[in-house]
């Protein structure tokens, strides 16, 4: 008696979120999961047409593989770069330094405001022919491309919009290097440990779970990145499929095109490409995360 | 009127771990109570079972009669206090008090009338605006005792709530709460794994162990006959010596090559005998020799000295409590003295041999 | 000064080598950097059409002017005082609803025992991990048989049922903080479990509810795809889809107002951030420590 009622109020207290997690998480992504082996235009019921959509998407669609590579492309070299600036970042304002507040702020500000169209439309003109790039470029007498509409470039504009905003990690990796204690370092110097050997003896294992987590929640939201691509190249993924994001691909697919079983598919491989990375980045954190409990 | 509690056969297992064993115990009413025991005896999640704040996983508990089980822990009549007093930081002295009588829908002016009066009892008046945070510790603690006062309860629990003072203070406190148990005479229990503060306080003190009572009873009498060697060794300070001794014939034992007169029947072949400090003497006097021992350390107190010795007969040193400043040395030699009458004889098992 | 910060023990012994002028120097190189594109969009927005946009990577205009300001602002068939009513009614609905349910769901998950918690608990992990997009679809084709595409509806009211489990994580971890005795102690004065998340929990967790709202405004605020997908009538838009409106029908003629434009619709992220980067900072700290 005494336990149905405790029972009933955490069930009470948990409805919202199980009403939401059936019908609005779980109930559509087995649907998803179905729509994904079906042909489905949203005006007729969805076709049962078996495992085409994903035989078409690895042998009949330059589009989705353009798009994945663009979106590796993009994944492999922003989560590192952003992060390594991150974390050089972090360790440069680390501990006692004047003004940390001023300047962690300032760090952070491009993260909050990123997702931002307005930070897209800047990146825009930023990188365009007469843009402040190239406006600088010729302050030193070069007479930079257009960066956004050149295939060869237009990606790394985006990368370079990710770096910029290091903010977020970094403060995750200030929280952690402040858990180091500082006689750690005060023994390690005592013994006679360089400032790089403490870097990679101490700093880097004790900070190991923190990158971790880092690197997990990046790579994830780097393949969910979505309206930079969107607004700079105009919805087209352009030029040339250059910036044609997953996400972006996805979009157009199920939205411009509305071929949604397609997309379904689509959604579902991301599934797929994100659970196998996690799997792996779990399964090697025995090699290289130290936990010291 | 003054409540009884009563435990038939209680039990609490979290998952497959059993914390508390079958337990019966009877809450003498009006009785300030003591569960003592080492950490992860069970005596707070005794105590919890009782508060409601823990499920019983079998067995009764009864308050006057009634069984309880399954009644919420409001409704038990029961206050508690806690070791960190669970003082709620947002709220003023005078909210922290009036909470309860507000959440059971008494009147605006009941509640002020109780809190004022809780608040004079112990003389927390001053502080009734302030916020938790500006009181110093020993406030802190008058504000838990208040909170629970005003409620009006059958039954006080208490949950190690000295354990945050520093030594002055829990002394003045533990005066505190013995003097509030004699004006209000109501039943209380209080949980603590301090022996000095259960026989201080104490009128009857439970001791716990694994999750089992090892014995039940009045300060003196668990430190004169305890039941067995577990509460022989809990229950004084410093602890009482113990050495395993062979049967000499029905009534002796063997001690060091010496015979013991115990005036107890005695059955199988070795027993271990338990010694107090303070009833173990050094050099001439009456009593009966037992052995030269050599001094290891010597702990002047002031009011007694402590001698850490040797004996020939075991590895461990003993403990000797003398009274009055004594002139020892550690190094030398003493000869240990005791009166048999003092020895405490236990079986293989542990259990006490009846005097 | 600087240097007798860094003699002192304890203070940057991980960098003995970096004297704290180098650092100081370096820092505010980087922050210039980071800076300066916003500060050139600011700019930008005050100079007048006219003016060449290439070449120029200096942040004084020849000539300053509001003139884009109140262009911008009425560039489109609706203006973008609508668009603003539109993001700020739908921000400030759904961070109630994210507010109010995560703290609900967070005070079960942390204090409640119930059957299946810890079941129930990593479904709820599970899903911060889990991409929209599988979901995206189906709830599509929800909302739309419900005949709620082109209204907010599909954008607010997914936040009253706790969809956001990041939410209701950064509460867990709160509420896990606050000693239980003092559930405790309420029970024993008679508090239900309603009572005891009502009167206890939710006011000694403001800093944590004040870190969800802004994190939830901001995100709201900002979201681009939602709306993207929703709401097709110009009536309906929120600032983020006014402004991919104007790219496409403004040329590079008028880019000032642009500028102005998005200069304006960062402009309440700002101040939030102005006034509670603190908490916003503690949250990112906090939910990245998890352990």
């Amino acid at each position: 008696m005494g336990a149905i009622r405790r029972n009933g109020a955490g069930y009470l207290f948990l409805s919202p979120w199980l009403i939401g997690f059936f019908c609005l998480t779980l109930g559509p992504a087995l649907a998803s999961l179905y729509l994904s082996f079906t042909r489905f235009d949203l005006l007729n019921a969805p076709e049962f047409i078996g495992a085409q959509n994903y035989v078409r998407m690895v042998t009949a669609d330059p589009k989705f593989m353009a798009s994945m590579k663009v979106t590796l492309i993009y994944v492999a070299l922003s989560v590192p770069l952003k992060l390594a600036f991150a974390l050089a970042v972090a360790m440069v304002l680390n501990r006692g330094m004047r003004g940390l507040p001023i300047y962690r702020a300032v760090f952070y500000l491009p993260s909050l405001l990123g997702t931002s169209v307005a930070i897209a439309v800047l990146w825009r003109q930023l990188f365009a022919a007469d843009g402040m790039v190239n406006g600088i470029l010729a302050q030193f007498g070069i007479i930079g491309p257009s960066w956004i509409s050149n295939p060869n470039y237009s990606i790394y504009t985006l990368v370079v919009l990710s770096v910029w905003q290091f903010g977020s990690p970094m403060i995750i990796f200030l929280a952690g290097l402040r858990q180091i204690p500082t006689d750690m370092y005060e023994a390690a110097s005592l013994d006679g440990a360089s400032p790089s050997r403490q870097f990679w003896r101490i700093t880097l294992p004790l900070l190991s779970p923190v990158i971790f987590f880092n690197l997990v929640i990046q790579v994830i939201e780097a393949f969910k990145a979505f309206t930079p691509a969107f607004v700079i190249s105009g919805g087209s993924g352009g030029p040339i499929n250059s910036t044609l994001f997953y996400t972006l691909y996805l979009y157009q697919e199920g939205f411009s095109y509305f071929r949604m079983g397609y997309a379904s598919a689509l959604a579902w491989v991301l599934v797929a490409i994100i659970a196998v990375f996690t799997a792996i980045s779990f399964l090697t954190t025995k090699y290289w995360v130290h936990y010291d409990d | 009127m003054v409540t009884t509690i009563t435990l038939n056969n209680v039990e609490k297992r979290f998952g497959a771990l059993d914390v508390i064993r079958g337990i019966d115990l009877q809450i003498k009413p009006g009785a300030f109570t003591v569960f003592v025991g080492p950490s992860g005896c069970g005596k707070s999640t005794l105590l919890r079972m009782i508060a409601g704040l823990e499920t019983i996983s079998g067995g009764d508990l009864l308050i006057d009669g009634e069984r309880m089980n399954d009644v919420a822990a409001s409704k038990r009549g029961i206050a508690m206090v806690f070791q960190s007093y669970a003082l709620y930081p947002h709220m003023s002295v005078y909210k922290n008090l009036a909470f309860g009588l507000e959440t059971a829908g008494y009147k605006r002016e009941e509640i002020d009338r109780r809190v004022r009066e809780a608040a004079a009892t112990l003389q927390i008046t001053d502080y009734l605006q302030r916020k938790p945070k500006a009181l110093s510790g020993g406030q802190r603690q008058r504000v838990a005792i208040g909170r629970s006062i005003v409620r009006d309860p059958k039954i006080f629990l208490f949950d190690e709530p000295l354990s945050n003072l520093d030594a002055e203070l829990r002394v003045q406190m533990r005066v505190e709460i013995t003097k509030l148990h004699e004006r209000l005479g109501n039943t209380m229990i209080y949980v603590t794994h301090d022996q000095v503060e259960a026989m201080t306080m104490a009128d009857q003190i439970v001791v716990l162990k694994a999750g089992k009572v090892m014995q039940a009873g009045s300060p003196l009498e668990l430190y004169n006959n305890p039941e067995n060697q577990f509460v022989a060794g809990f229950i004084g300070s410093p602890k009482m010596n113990f050495a395993s001794v062979s049967v000499a014939d029905a009534t002796g034992v063997i001690l060091n090559g010496n015979r013991i007169e115990t005036g107890r029947a005695l059955t199988g072949k070795t027993l271990t005998l338990g010694i107090r400090p303070e009833h173990i003497d050094i050099g001439d006097g009456p009593g009966q020799v037992i052995c030269d021992a050599r001094i290891e350390l010597v702990e002047h107190l002031g009011g007694s000295t402590v001698l850490h010795v040797l004996p020939p007969f075991q590895q461990e040193a003993m403990t000797v409590m003398l009274s009055g400043q004594q002139p020892c040395r550690s190094g030398e030699s003493v000869a240990l003295r005791i009166d048999p009458k003092n020895c405490h004889l236990f079986d293989s098992e542990g259990r006490a041999l009846p005097r | 000064m600087t240097d007798a910060v860094h003699e002192m023990p304890g203070h940057g012994s991980s960098h003995p080598r970096l004297s704290g002028t180098v650092r100081h120097v370096i820092l505010i190189a980087i922050c210039f950097v980071m800076i300066y594109p916003i500060l050139w969009m600011l700019s930008g927005s005050l100079r007048p059409a006219s003016e060449l946009f290439g070449g120029d990577a200096g942040l004084i205009p020849s000539q300053v002017t509001v003139e884009a300001y109140p262009k911008g602002w009425f560039g489109l068939q609706i203006n973008f005082g609508q668009f603003f009513l539109n993001s700020l009614v739908i921000a400030v609905l759904a961070t109630i609803g994210n507010v109010l349910a995560a703290s609900l769901v967070a005070y079960a998950f942390a204090r409640l025992q119930f059957w299946g918690r810890g079941f129930w608990f990593a479904l709820m992990l599970g899903t911060l991990m889990l991409p929209y997009h599988v979901t995206l679809i189906p709830q599509y084709v929800l909302f739309r048989s419900l005949d709620w595409v082109n209204t907010w509806w599909p954008l607010i009211l997914p936040k009253y049922f706790a969809v956001d489990a990041f939410f209701i994580f950064l509460m867990v971890q709160f509420f896990r903080g606050i000693p239980k005795e003092l559930d405790e102690a309420a029970r024993m004065d008679g508090c239900s479990a309603w009572r005891i998340y009502w009167k206890i929990i939710l006011p000694l967790s403001m800093p944590v509810l004040a870190t969800a709202a802004i994190f939830s405004f901001i995100w709201t605020w900002e979201d681009f795809f939602g709306p993207l997908i929703y709401i097709s009538e110009m009536r309906n838009y929120t600032v983020q889809l006014g402004l991919r409106s104007f790219i496409d029908s403004s040329g590079t003629s008028s880019w000032n107002e642009l500028f102005a434009m998005s200069v304006l619709s960062l402009v309440p992220i700002f101040l939030i951030f102005l006034f509670f980067q603190r908490l916003l900072i503690e949250g990112i700290a906090t939910t990245g420590m998890k352990r």
